[in-house]
């Protein structure tokens, strides 16, 4: 008995599709054309301007350090995310009595707002903030730092505050790929003679591929995405020294100069799309043949 | 035995490590909560310690300066509805998709994924709201949430509903059902899970969010919690006391949620890291 698809009528799509289009696909498409003109607060006709806008983006100078910026701070968070977020989530598959409180408290901080995060972190950051007086009190004073109005370290201590918030959270998806590797493979692994490291290379990293796959994705788009940490704990500042690609977007946004604002949301979706979409397909195609 | 000794051994040493690790988190946190209930002089030294008095009074001052009873009321509106609207359209439209399977449903399976993907764009969203004539609107930011979310919802629910085995639907049909009610008696219940999982999630990331009232709400009075809290931090960045409390306050919505949700924000992690 095989019925016909046409029994399953669109009309079902449409409302997801027209709240979709015309909520995300509509200013997606318009953005793209707008970012080919000097479309601003304060005049009244829109000219179509070619590719000044790009051309501006790549010789201001606070436009390319937000650009170097949104790069650092993507590279530094997706590996920290990932790196320790493997690392708890094997340590925290082996059995240990506190695992489960363990896992809580390491996963809690993902649910919050990063606004919360931000805030809690100001003080602790500044100069006599409570991180330097922790090094201070264990004799590491050589290590402290202007966290936040240093302008060579400042991006990197916005993405440390997110690799403390977030990794739980990788943490979480790495946990529940280890629980679905079957138990046998290790059995059979160190029946055969294969040390930890060898059963975590042979067998852990290929069979944790999706989880890895996904990962990688989440942390990388949502890096280059990065806005609300940067906003809320340094403003972009000091000067323009952690402007990124977020917060350059809504500086346009407030000074009116909106064409050069969509060009720069431009410029972010083409990065994304170049860097994520092949890595998509690499991923997959790996997958397949493990 | 000598190998179980030596993995008893390892075991304490990598327990003995993580929860030294743990306190990296616990600490902050603590600092935050206890700072809450501290005078506003105390709380200046942002170290780990009781309070010497607790001023739950900290906790009734913030409602009154910081208008919070309002955005409280503002944040659950758009976040419940925004949430109930993502799963009723975002499992309708996946429910067709998978079933139909042909190159066109999989062209709009693809279209809806992009959006997982694609920032985005600010600027352009805020000048269609202003077309629609409804911009500064609580229900233009519904439905931006809405569809910002269903990108994820649809990869969500298509992987589930391709596990509920399509036998159901076809006696259905045969009994002269159409695609509503099979959608709405057959596989509506077959799904509740998931629209747990997918609630929740939804709820959790447009409570805690920042950027899209910051852009579509420019008038105080529709702001939702973490807008309010942000700033009140600005206006009494003096009191931390104070704005420790207000963070504890807009916390507490989504740590109540996952303490007693956990299965469910488990079971759509278990999706993406299984399925990919």
């Amino acid at each position: 008995m095989k019925i016909s698809k046409k029994l399953y009528s669109y009309y079902l799509i449409w409302p997801a599709l027209l709240i979709y289009s015309i909520f995300f696909v509509l200013p997606a498409l318009t953005g793209l054309f707008y970012s080919f003109t000097d479309w601003r607060l304060d005049r009244e006709s829109i000219k179509f301007i070619g590719f000044d806008n790009f051309e501006r983006i790549f010789t201001d100078r606070t436009l390319l350090l937000a650009i170097k910026n949104t790069a650092i701070f993507a590279v530094v968070t997706v590996l920290g995310k990932n790196l320790l977020g493997i690392a708890l989530a094997v340590g925290l598959n082996m059995k240990l009595k506190s695992k489960n409180v363990l896992r809580a408290i390491f996963y809690s901080p993902s649910i919050l707002s990063v606004l919360v995060i931000s805030i809690v972190f100001t003080p602790m950051l500044r100069s006599d903030g409570t991180i330097n007086r922790i090094f201070d009190a264990v004799g590491l004073h050589s290590l402290n730092q202007a966290w936040l109005t240093n302008p060579s370290i400042v991006i990197l201590t916005v993405a440390a505050v997110s690799i403390w918030q977030h990794t739980g959270f990788q943490m979480a998806i790495y946990l529940a790929g280890l629980q679905s590797i079957s138990k046998e493979y290790y059995e059979a692994a160190t029946i055969d003679g294969a040390g930890s490291w060898r059963s975590f290379r042979s067998i852990t990293i290929p069979l944790l591929l999706p989880a890895i796959n996904i990962n990688l994705m989440l942390t990388l788009i949502g890096g280059l995405k990065v806005f609300s940490e940067v906003f809320v704990l340094t403003g972009g500042g000091p000067g323009n020294a952690s402007q990124v690609v977020g917060t350059i977007i809504l500086r346009s946004f407030g000074e009116g100069s909106w064409g050069l604002g969509t060009a720069v949301n431009t410029l972010l979706f083409a990065a994304v799309t170049i860097i994520a979409i092949p890595l998509l397909i690499f991923m997959r195609r790996k997958e397949v043949s493990e | 035995m000598n190998f179980s000794r030596k993995m008893a051994w390892r075991n304490y040493l990598v327990e003995g490590f993580l929860i030294l690790a743990s306190l990296l988190i616990i600490l902050p946190l603590l600092i935050m909560i206890f700072g809450s209930f501290m005078t506003s002089t105390e709380v200046l030294k942002f170290s780990l310690r009781l309070p010497d008095k607790w001023m739950f009074s900290n906790y009734s001052k913030v409602f009154s300066e910081g208008g919070l009873g309002r955005a409280f009321l503002n944040g659950m509106l758009i976040t419940g509805v925004s949430s109930i609207l993502n799963i009723f359209i975002s499992s309708a439209a996946s429910f067709i998709l998978v079933r139909r399977d042909t190159k066109l449903s999989n062209f709009m399976y693809m279209f809806f994924f992009m959006g997982l993907i694609a920032p985005m764009s600010t600027i352009t969203t805020i000048r269609v709201v202003q077309w629609m004539d409804f911009y500064g609107s609580i229900t233009s930011v519904i439905l931006i949430y809405a569809s910002l979310n269903t990108a994820f919802s649809v990869f969500l629910y298509s992987g589930f509903i391709r596990s509920i085995p399509k036998a159901l639907d076809e006696v259905a049909f045969l009994e002269g059902a159409n695609t509503f009610d099979v959608f709405f008696k057959i596989v509506t219940p077959l799904i509740v899970p998931v629209n747990a999982t997918v609630a929740i999630m939804v709820f959790m990331s447009v409570w805690n969010d920042i950027t899209i009232p910051l852009y579509f709400l420019t008038d105080s009075s529709k702001w939702t919690m973490p807008l309010s809290v942000y700033n009140f931090y600005g206006k009494y960045s003096r009191d931390w006391n104070l704005i420790f409390a207000d963070l504890v306050l807009t916390s507490l919505p989504v740590l109540i949620l996952y303490l007693f949700c956990q299965k469910y924000i488990v079971s759509g992690l278990t999706a993406g890291a299984v399925k990919g």
